[in-house]
């Protein structure tokens, strides 16, 4: 089944939407990147899994001073360390970005079903999607700072 | 006496979130209880009074819907109303909460002035 629209386009909308509604923050974005390895430098990865039409995962990858920057603005608190709440945090921004998507996608007639958010904090790590996988990253800006949505998927 | 709220969230990220927009939205519980999955959710809604629940749909160990199909048996907390806030929208899963008992849902991401609108009337 072919996808009929803009991946990274829709990622964009659906993370700007989270943003500006639970954040009050705008979003700007810079050009997404196909099917190749990106220059991600980040701390933190959130990711969570989707299933049924679409088979993948989706991956929020934070350098420590974005996570933090987003975890306090969710929370209205300063945030010191990547600690739980920022691990929590994001993985709930993924969690609403992929509803997000989802629901785009429902209107094509495919339904993804959402696995339970995932949150990594390291560098030097890759994720890894299944073979022949369709991978987008959307770079995007928050007040200037750069972190990235990934989407690996599968048509099923 | 006032009314008392649970929210039902693996997030506890969200369970504040959710907290701070009912603040916002100018509706006043005396106490926030707060569960994060439906197991927690049953031994809560067993121990203590609440009058409505705010509860997550996608969770481990006992998700929203198996929360409302567990809370249906027991006769001392079913009638208790559930309202569901989640990034589910599909009318499959919607509609089985509602047919479960839950009164409507609250979709992820959400302003106060939303849950303002869906929960007022409820209370």
């Amino acid at each position: 089944m072919a996808v009929e629209f803009d991946v990274a386009s829709e990622i964009l909308k659906a993370a700007q939407d989270v943003f500006l509604t639970m954040l009050m923050v705008e979003l700007e974005s810079e050009d997404a990147i196909y099917n190749k390895q990106a220059d991600i430098n980040a701390n933190l990865t959130s990711m969570i899994g989707l299933g049924g039409g679409i088979r993948g995962v989706l991956a929020i990858h934070c350098p420590a001073n974005v996570a933090k920057a987003i975890t306090g603005n969710f929370l209205g608190m300063e945030i010191e360390e990547l600690n739980d709440d920022v691990k929590d945090a994001i993985g709930e921004i993924a969690n609403m970005v992929a509803g997000n998507l989802k629901v785009v996608y429902a209107t094509i007639n495919v339904n993804i079903e959402l696995a339970i958010p995932t949150s990594v904090v390291g560098e030097s790590f890759n994720v890894c999607g299944a073979a022949k996988a369709q991978r987008v990253i959307v770079p995007l800006l928050m007040a200037g700072k750069r972190f990235w949505i990934e989407l690996m998927y599968v048509v099923h | 006496m006032g009314k008392n709220v649970l929210l039902v969230d693996d997030s506890s990220t969200m369970r504040k979130i959710i907290g701070r927009s009912l603040r916002q939205a100018g509706i006043d519980f005396d106490n926030i209880y707060e569960a994060a999955d439906g197991l927690e959710a049953l031994a809560i809604l067993e121990s203590k009074k609440v009058d409505i629940v705010l509860s997550d749909i996608n969770m481990p160990n006992m998700d929203g819907i198996a929360f409302l199909r567990e809370k249906a048996n027991r006769a001392a907390i079913k009638n208790i109303p559930v309202l569901m806030i989640s990034t589910e929208t599909g009318d499959d899963i919607i509609g089985e909460a509602k047919s479960l008992g839950a009164l409507g849902s609250i979709k992820k991401p959400f302003t106060p002035d939303k849950v303002n609108e869906i929960l007022g009337p409820l209370l």
